[in-house]
């Protein structure tokens, strides 16, 4: 377990500047390109139907028009940093965002092959109903407005982004889902992470 | 108290917590919140308004809705500036603009009477609170706090800012951190740092305060605690005293417990005001309960209504106004989200006497009570050389000038 965190997280940068320097190579004629073309582009990290296979990248397919838009603007303006995918959306205009959430919002998405531990899924099930998660995320999960999908996404990426929230190290969020986090176990987010991708 | 000992403190806290998850029945949000919503008896679906990141194109925004008393006029000042919610003045009469997740600070001018309005900083984490002096920008984005020198001159550069994070040794946890800041008339710079959950027992040496600093960032004294979440402050024009709005708790009921308008009378510095035990005027939390829990605590002006979320305050000393606003207060009121009836999303005016304050209405309109619906979010307010006032409309990114001719010759 130690061992695999240690090479995901060494190994994160890696995938992610291979992923950038083929793609930059296009990025300054990519300010032109029709979107169709763009999403390709996205698609090397994130899928290209939007459904991520790559360790701690989300499914960005179905996730809800707002979330997408308001996330994108965070990403071009540097608010929130992913080297390689920053550069992508440098000089995009809100409409070229607009049309990039407008594209991905309406893929379906697609649980991931990561194994689904069923204990874990059921000790998460008995944390969201205190937690209040449906409350704001609906109760399928699914999202609405500012707030994301999390049914079907990768649980590497929810376990990965809850302790960002609990750590203060997402940039640009709604502080509510700090407060929703602060103090909770690891051991309590793989739980919540389980569960949630298991919608 | 030093970086170390707060990570310690920190750090100890955690560990109180997580010891507290693995043996107690979870009731809050989290291990630290003591939020328990199913006692609210409030629709548990209640949820935070989306803010949009794009721009409101100037013919939706909402001026037509908004309504004031005689001779008072609005117009656009500028728009385009999605996020829209602090404001100050440089000496040479740029207005710095301070966003929250938008995460920019935005630069208007006015060019021959055309407000010209550029994003001057971007990628920083919630720059709400900033203030001028010297020629110097001061931005503060949750614990970060970056000076500008000389920032009006380079405007289409800012370049590197004197870094004074260390110096000011915040905390860097965000919620209810997005800063408010002033200098205020002793030259000291006054800063916000909240209570980082809904309800929880905060540690009062880090959290739920208002401090002051020299504007070095050396000096920090304590000067309120007890604070739930202030995110505005003026000095009485007279008194010299500190006036401040405090957003009270949520999911405890529709109907309350009410913000706060509080004052910091002279010789109080260092009051306690209450939170997390005793909310507006003198309610009991219901659920962090200790026996007599509004002792020695400093009770508000005025309570400023249910969820409303009173942000900017400013004390009017201008010429344009008739006489009756002189050293009245008004406060632009954000709007409830934790209600299921609407509140708020409008400006009122507080004329204060000793420690005490009476409420009326200003600006109204932009809360459609009937369809239970709003149409912008103000925010902060400003007051002009020409004794006009600024408005900031979150929802829209826009300003409203509110300017005031004697009725007869001007109608709304
Ligand atoms: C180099 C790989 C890479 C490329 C190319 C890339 N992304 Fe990303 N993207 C990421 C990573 C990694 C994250 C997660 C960031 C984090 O951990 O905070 C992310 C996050 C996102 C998110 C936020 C999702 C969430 O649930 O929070 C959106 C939306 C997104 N990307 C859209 C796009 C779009 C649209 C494009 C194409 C213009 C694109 N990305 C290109 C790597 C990439
Ligand atoms: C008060 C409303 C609220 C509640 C309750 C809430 N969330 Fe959230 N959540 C949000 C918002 C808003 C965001 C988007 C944050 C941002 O702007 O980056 C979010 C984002 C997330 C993300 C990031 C996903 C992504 O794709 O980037 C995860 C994971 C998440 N929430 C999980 C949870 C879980 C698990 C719970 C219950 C324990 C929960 N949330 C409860 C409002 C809420």
């Amino acid at each position: 377990m130690e061992l695999k965190q240690v090479l995901q997280s060494w190994w994160r940068p890696l995938v992610l500047g291979l992923a950038a320097a083929v793609l930059l190579e296009g990025a300054t004629f990519a300010q032109t390109m029709p979107i169709a073309e763009r999403a390709k582009l996205c698609g090397a990290c994130h899928g290209e139907d939007g459904n991520s296979r790559m360790p701690n990248i989300p499914s960005i397919a179905g996730q809800p028009e707002f979330f997408l838009v308001h996330q994108l603007i965070l990403f071009r303006e540097g608010v929130r940093k992913v080297p390689g995918m920053n550069e992508l959306l440098n000089g995009l205009k809100d409409d070229d965002l607009i049309a990039l959430a407008k594209h991905f919002t309406v893929l379906a998405p697609k649980s991931s092959e990561e194994k689904l531990d069923l204990a874990l899924v059921k000790r998460g099930e008995a944390l969201v109903e205190p937690m209040r998660c449906a409350s704001c995320h609906l109760p399928g999960l699914e999202g609405q407005e500012q707030m994301p999908r999390l049914a079907k996404q990768r649980i590497d990426y929810l376990i990965h982004s809850l302790k960002q929230f609990r750590d203060n190290r997402r940039s640009g969020a709604d502080t509510l889902m700090s407060a929703v986090v602060i103090g909770v176990s690891d051991d309590d987010i793989a739980a919540l992470a389980h569960y949630a991708a298991s919608r | 108290m030093s970086r170390t000992m707060f990570r310690v403190l920190t750090a100890a806290s955690v560990a109180t917590a997580l010891a507290f998850a693995a043996n107690a029945q979870q009731v809050g949000f989290s291990p630290l919140d003591r939020t328990d919503q199913k006692k609210s008896k409030q629709d548990l679906n209640l949820k935070g308004h989306p803010t949009p990141s794009t721009m409101t194109p100037v013919d939706k925004l909402p001026l037509d809705k908004l309504s004031l008393p005689a001779g008072f006029k609005a117009e656009v000042w500028s728009h385009g500036h999605p996020g829209a919610r602090t404001m100050v003045m440089g000496s040479k009469g740029t207005i710095f603009m301070g966003t929250r997740v938008l995460g920019r600070v935005y630069a208007i001018t006015d060019r021959g009477g055309k407000r010209e309005a550029k994003v001057l900083l971007q990628g920083l984490t919630q720059p709400n609170g900033l203030a001028f002096r010297d020629g110097s920008l001061y931005v503060f984005a949750i614990h970060q706090v970056f000076r500008f020198d000389n920032i009006e001159d380079k405007l289409d550069n800012p370049g590197e800012p004197v870094d004074l994070t260390k110096a000011f040794n915040l905390p860097d946890t965000v919620h209810h951190n997005w800063k408010y800041v002033a200098f205020g008339p002793d030259g000291k710079l006054y800063v916000q740092v909240g209570a980082n959950c809904n309800v929880c027992e905060i540690n009062n040496a880090t959290h739920g305060q208002i401090r002051r600093y020299n504007a070095d960032g050396t000096g920090m004294e304590i000067i309120a605690r007890g604070v739930r979440n202030t995110v505005g402050f003026d000095w009485h024009p007279q008194t010299g005293e500190l006036w401040f709005t405090d957003h009270g708790r949520d999911w405890a009921g529709n109907d309350g417990p009410e913000d706060e308008l509080n004052v910091i009378a002279k010789g109080n510095e260092g009051a306690f005001f209450g939170f997390p035990y005793c909310h507006a005027n003198g309610v009991p939390d219901p659920d962090i309960r200790i026996p007599n829990a509004c002792a020695g605590v400093t009770l508000p002006a005025a309570t400023t209504g249910p969820h409303a979320a009173g942000l900017g305050i400013k004390f009017y000393t201008g010429s344009m106004f008739p006489k009756e606003y002189q050293n009245v207060a008004f406060i632009a009121r954000r709007g409830s989200w934790n209600r299921e009836q609407k509140f708020g999303y409008d400006v009122i005016t507080a004329r204060t006497d000793g420690a005490k304050a009476t409420l009326a209405p200003f600006m109204t309109g932009l809360l459609d009570e009937k369809a239970n619906a709003f149409h912008g979010r103000p925010t902060y307010l400003f007051q002009m050389a020409d004794g006009s006032l600024l408005v900031s409309d979150e929802q829209n990114g826009a300003i409203y000038r509110i300017s005031y001719s004697t009725p007869g010759a001007t109608k709304k």
